[in-house]
């Protein structure tokens, strides 16, 4: 539960890391240019998940998974982010199930995974 | 494509977007792999549209309107446009108010009057239509 409003916010901080990232190093982000993007990416999450409910309540299901956040983008169509979002959940199962396996262990960072995919 | 890191690839605190999701009342419950996703292309949707909205930047400032612009003109974005409108001067504003009262006003359609630049949107069934002006 949301205890106070601020906590339906995504870290402005994180955000601004997120966007420096994306931009030609050098790049000032006016005050008002970060809070909106913050904004819009905490809306965003609103609206994926709804899309992603959604999938779930046609199919007559009770829980969400991945594969339904996966569908959700092209119902509302944002394609482009299916390609890498299946690729980041096949490195997330890796790693879990990596993790898995090396509890107890001293963890060892698992080599880097080269799989390339294309279809 | 291929980010060097396989661990820790993600920036925004999972917990903090579990709370968002949480807060639809369709959710009771969110698994860690649907979690990890929504965190993740909620990532990628800021990385894309910051570098969008850079296109609209003239010099190495990103401003609140080259976002606002990218939201306006992508209909995907649709679902943004009420937290980010255009932001317009009072002059414009007036405008677009004396304009409206001047055409008679029964117009229910509100606020996309895009006074001056033309966004006509009529790709669809244009054919030689004669619109009434």
């Amino acid at each position: 539960m949301a205890e106070k409003l601020e906590d339906l916010n995504l870290p402005l901080t994180v955000v601004t890391r997120i966007v420096k990232e994306a931009l030609p190093e050098g790049v000032a982000i006016s005050k008002e240019a970060r809070t909106g993007l913050a904004k819009a990416a905490s809306v965003f999450v609103l609206y994926v998940t709804s899309a992603a409910t959604n999938i779930v309540k046609n199919n007559k299901r009770k829980a969400l998974t991945g594969q339904d956040v996966l569908e959700a983008m092209s119902d509302i169509e944002f394609d482009r982010f299916v390609e890498p979002l299946r690729d980041a959940l096949e490195q997330y199962k890796q790693t879990v199930s990596a993790k898995k396996l090396a509890s107890g262990k001293k963890k060892d960072e698992m080599e880097e995974v080269e799989m390339v995919e294309d279809e | 494509m291929s980010t060097p890191k396989t661990e820790k690839d993600l920036h925004l605190p999972q917990s903090r977007v579990k709370t968002i999701m949480k807060s639809s009342p369709e959710v009771d419950a969110v698994g860690p792999e649907p979690l990890y996703l929504v965190t993740k292309v909620t990532e990628l949707f800021v990385t894309d549209l910051a570098k969008r909205a850079f296109k609209n930047s003239k010099n190495n400032l990103l401003e609140y309107k080259h976002i606002a612009d990218v939201v306006q003109e992508d209909d995907t974005l649709d679902f943004l446009r009420e937290i980010m409108p255009r932001k317009i001067t009072v002059r414009q504003f007036k405008e677009i108010m004396a304009k409206k009262a001047a055409r008679g006003d029964n117009s229910d359609e509100t606020s996309e009057e895009s006074s001056s630049e033309e966004e006509s949107c009529d790709e669809s069934s244009s054919s030689n239509n004669s619109q009434n002006s």
